[in-house]
């Protein structure tokens, strides 16, 4: 049914990335921020777009985003999500984070075994 | 904090019980509509967007539970559920309930008193400011029996002025004396002349007023009287405006200055305190053993360790003896801490009362665990058909385990509630120093410590039944047939309970038949005297009245109570066997050589009057008792024992000999039969003792020991009378029969022998119900392969047999185990037992026989009743 290119990311991964997201649409109501993750990824990412919302919801409770009830561009009533000062100091030390690891990873893999020797 | 604050919402959500099922609902909705919008867009029928919009939404029901659990607590709201499902299922069987948490119960009550008589004793500290500073100093005897600890004026004046190692030092000497105020009778009172250092090591505020200082404590000062909260409330009835009253103390007055607190008990049982009032120079140069009356103790120096202490008293004492070794030579100093002086004799006693209670809840726990077995073996149909609905297997077992820990908490929070009474009447009923008011009760601590016991042997038992569901097969155990046949699994870890069981109850058996043994020693050991029918009434007179004042008033009083009808015999003497009093004496005698500074007998001294041998009916052997010629003699003769004869005179009379002191020869008149608990011991064989009599030494203080013809409690009342009308200025103590002293003097080991005993027997109880159990278990479970046994041609003794032989197989294993450990524990009773050797072999057949017999009949009843099984019905029961 689904290719098995699409990974199921890690939800902390996908936190990360609603964190961005949001850091970088501002508010934002869940379609929104599944859509625009999907296009970033290049549709490789999602299995379940639903997984989504437990996400927000503890994203919410560790006090990063906060959310209310408003309305969108075509007049709907939607839940917009907003990133707070938490979010946004959160979201800086976990890129840090990121990147070091991405970094370290990546030299790894640049390493050749005469390197080693 | 993050993580914190998430769980305090959390925690909000479950409690509350709000859920964001709304929300989240409508945002899936809105969701899929975008998305269906965006697929319409991009060409798709109406249908076909709304199709492909919820697949890539994902599993709306998964979601929806990841949300959940991000809502609440799962583990918590896991425990909740699991908590009332168990309590429905405690609802359901209470018969099962009841009896595991009243097995649990018995086990943590038992187990909690005992802790809490020990916690209270030997854990927790005294209640004085740095207790563990107070120390008491003993004057020990080198060689020989001392007397008690007690120390002589001189000696301790001699520790104040040399010592480096103390702040404060206390003396005092009990005295009873009689006390009057204003215009009520005259009332008895005990009481503790003490010196002023006594408040300082003690270090206690008084609850009024205050205590008396060092200018009350000077020879000739005015006097005054310090009062215990029972004596407050016994003699005044608790009147707050007591302080500055004045009463008469023995005969002298005496101003009222302060109240003690309610726990404060030094020494036990004291109605008042008032100041010693000595003068170092009260005694002369006499520095003998008619001074050795006092107890000291001291409160160390900061920093000052209890051992160089005991190396400056060694010190001092070694001096002593070179500076006065007439009086002084024989004589040490030892110390050791306050707790180790109030409750060393009873330690050892109470470490063997906790272990046999732990043993117990030991026992108890391992039917509980029994008990949970047997019913997880039941339960295995429940257990596979949630597993087939979907249930993980933990969490079943966590469910079950939650199950084990809420009986064990039941039990523990029965057990605390019984072991709360129970610590109530231990607390009125301890014999000695352990029946203090005040010294024993049940604190925070030791709950909270019976608590995490309850819960820690549920944890660690209701494992047991959690390992047997691990094992259910899903599609056997569905099937229900399958257990038919063969033995089916924990059987084998039954067996193993039951030897431990049965083990551990042949250990408390054995220990309660040794220590029954020991009492049943002590009390029918001969007594040298008749306790029947004999009442002891204590009188005495001020300290100071004249020689002839006090001859004449018990002359008096010994008259007036034999003319009392129903009055057999009166004696009087200064103290009667099994009453903790010493006074020793030394002596040399003219058959044994005199060597300077060391007297050649020491022996007890009892002063007597009246006609005191037939009262007490201890036989004279040879020889006359004395005569009332005797009593006013300047050099009067003495009566001896049969144990200084035996000692000191092997072979001879010693009728005609003399005893020499000071100079003096006091003849050997007669020979009296030993009398036992002369020194206060019951357990000590009597040693050497010289009875003088008691009028010739101006004995103020002394017993009058009546026999009588009528049952003596009757006549306490009209000796009062007596005693009154002889002199109205004078108060009479304690009226006791000689039995209720008896039966006080072996209190400790009697306590202990019903203890253990009353353990030993809900321990055999509880073996034989978890045995019967079992084997109702087995054979409830075998019942199919009974039939199938029989149809095959086995008899009904084969059934028997085959459960019989389930069962003593362990049990024989647990048996000799049993036996193995006995012999290496009861080692430690070794201090408790009187006249019978831990190892008595008499004795553990006889534990086997008692635990055998019940065990036999626990076995057999169910096995018989297997064996009666219709092989046709066993077959048809499925």
């Amino acid at each position: 049914m689904f290719t098995k290119t699409k990974k199921d990311v890690q939800s902390g991964t996908l936190a990360l990335m609603v964190l961005k997201t949001l850091n970088v649409l501002g508010p934002q109501h869940g379609y929104g921020i599944a859509r625009r993750i999907e296009q970033i990824s290049g549709d490789k990412l999602f299995v379940n777009q639903g997984t989504l919302y437990p996400v927000l919801l503890r994203l919410e409770q560790e006090g990063a985003v906060e959310s209310d009830w408003g309305t969108s561009e075509n007049n709907r009533r939607a839940r917009f999500y907003r990133l707070t000062r938490a979010g946004h100091k959160l979201l800086e030390a976990e890129k840090r984070d990121w990147e070091q690891t991405a970094a370290i990873i990546a030299r790894f893999f640049e390493v050749k075994a005469e390197d080693l020797a | 904090m993050k993580t914190l604050n998430r769980f305090l919402i959390r925690l909000r959500n479950l409690v509350t019980g709000q859920r964001g099922d709304q929300r989240l609902r409508e945002e899936l909705e809105d969701h899929v509509a975008r998305e269906a919008e965006a697929n319409i867009q991009a060409g798709m029928s109406e249908e076909e967007a709304r199709r492909r919009a919820r697949m890539k939404l994902g599993a709306t029901e998964a979601i929806r539970e990841q949300y959940h659990a991000e809502e609440g607590l799962p583990l918590l709201e896991c425990l909740v559920q699991d908590t009332r499902f168990s309590l429905r299922q405690m609802r359901r069987s209470p018969g099962f309930t009841l009896v595991v948490v009243l097995t649990m119960a018995l086990g943590i009550a038992a187990t909690t008193t005992m802790f809490t008589v020990v916690y209270s004793t030997l854990l927790r500290s005294l209640p004085y400011p740095q207790s563990e500073r107070i120390v008491a100093i003993h004057d020990t005897r080198i060689a020989g029996q001392s007397a008690g600890g007690l120390m002589t004026g001189p000696r301790f004046y001699d520790i104040e002025a040399r010592n480096r190692s103390f702040s404060s030092l206390a003396i005092f000497y009990f005295d009873e004396s009689t006390l009057i105020a204003g215009k009520k009778l005259p009332n008895y009172v005990k009481g503790a002349g003490a010196n002023a250092g006594f408040w300082d090591v003690f270090d206690t505020a008084p609850m009024l007023g205050r205590v008396f200082n060092a200018r009350d404590d000077v020879p000739h000062a005015p006097r005054t009287v310090v009062l215990s909260y029972p004596g407050w409330q016994r003699l005044f009835g608790g009147d707050p405006n007591i302080i500055g009253q004045q009463v008469k103390l023995d005969q002298q007055t005496a101003t009222i200055v302060g109240v003690m607190p309610q726990g404060f008990s030094a020494p036990g049982g004291a109605d008042l305190w008032h100041a010693a009032q000595f003068n170092t120079n009260d005694w002369g140069n006499y520095r003998g053993d008619g001074l050795r009356d006092n107890n000291v103790f001291g409160r160390l120096r900061f920093g000052v360790t209890l051992a160089q202490a005991q190396a400056d008293l060694d010190r001092i004492g070694e001096q002593l003896r070179k500076e006065y070794p007439s009086s002084d030579g024989a004589w040490r100093f030892t110390s050791e801490t306050l707790r180790e002086d109030w409750y060393g004799q009873v330690q050892s006693a109470l470490v063997v009362l906790l272990i046999a209670s732990a043993l117990l809840l030991l026992i108890a726990c391992i039917n509980v665990a029994n008990l949970l077995l047997s019913r997880a073996t039941t339960r295995q149909r429940e257990v596979a058909l949630r597993r087939a609905l979907g249930a993980s297997g933990r969490r079943v077992a966590f469910q079950i385990f939650v199950e084990s820990v809420l009986l064990a908490l039941a039990g523990g929070v029965t057990g605390i509630l019984l072991a709360f009474v129970l610590t109530r009447i231990a607390a009125a009923s301890l014999p000695g120093i352990l029946g203090r008011p005040g010294t024993i009760h049940l604190d925070g601590i030791v709950i909270g410590v019976a608590l995490l016991i309850s819960v820690a042997t549920g944890t660690a038992f209701g494992v047991i039944p959690v390992l047997e569901t691990r094992k259910v097969q899903l599609h056997s155990a569905l099937k229900r047939g399958e257990t038919r046949l063969g033995g089916s699994s924990g059987n084998w870890l039954r067996s193993v309970l039951v030897g431990v069981q049965v083990g551990l109850s042949l250990v408390l058996l054995v220990g309660a038949s040794l220590l029954g043994e020991s009492l049943w020693n002590l009390m029918k050991q001969p007594l040298g005297f008749e306790p029947e029918h004999l009442l002891t009434v204590r009188v005495l007179l001020p300290w100071d009245t004249t020689p002839e004042a006090v001859g004449n008033f018990y002359n008096d009083v010994q008259q007036r109570i034999e003319n009392l009808p129903g009055v057999e015999a009166v004696g009087q003497i200064s103290s009667p066997p099994v009453t903790d009093f010493h006074v020793h004496g030394s002596f040399n005698a003219d058959w044994l050589p005199q060597v300077a500074n060391q007297p050649a007998i020491s022996a007890e001294i009892r002063n007597i009057a009246g006609n005191l041998l037939v009262a007490i009916g201890t036989p004279l052997l040879t020889g006359r008792a004395f005569t009332a010629a005797d009593q006013v003699s300047t050099v009067p003769p003495v009566l001896v024992n049969e144990a200084l004869v035996r000692e000191l005179m092997p072979q001879g009379n010693p009728i005609g000999h003399h005893l020499l002191v000071d100079g003096q020869a006091h003849e050997i008149v007669g020979v009296v039969a030993d009398v036992r608990g002369i020194s206060g011991a019951i357990a000590a064989e009597p040693g050497p003792a010289v009875y003088w009599p008691a009028n010739t030494n101006g004995g103020w203080h002394r017993y009058f020991m009546v026999r009588t013809k009528v049952p003596p409690e009757q006549l306490a009342k009209s000796i009062r009378e007596q005693v009154y009308q002889a002199d109205p200025r004078q108060s009479v103590g304690e009226i006791e029969t000689m039995d209720q002293l008896l039966s006080d003097a072996v209190e400790q080991p009697r306590l202990n022998a019903a203890v253990v005993a009353s353990f030993a027997g809900i321990a055999l109880l509880l073996a034989c119900v978890g045995i019967y159990g079992v084997v109702s278990h087995f054979a409830a479970q075998r019942t199919q392969e009974i039939g199938v046994r029989m149809a095959l041609g086995a008899t009904r003794s084969d059934i028997t047999r085959l459960f019989v032989r389930r069962v003593m197989v362990p049990a024989a294993i647990g048996l000799a185990t049993g036996t193995v450990v006995s012999l290496a524990a009861n080692r430690l009773l070794r201090s408790q037992l009187y006249g019978v050797q831990p190892d008595d072999l008499r004795l553990y057949l006889a534990s086997l026989l008692v635990l055998l017999a019940p065990l036999l009949v626990a076995t057999l009843r169910p096995a018989i009743r297997a064996g009666k099984t219709e092989p046709m019905e066993a077959l048809r029961a499925e």
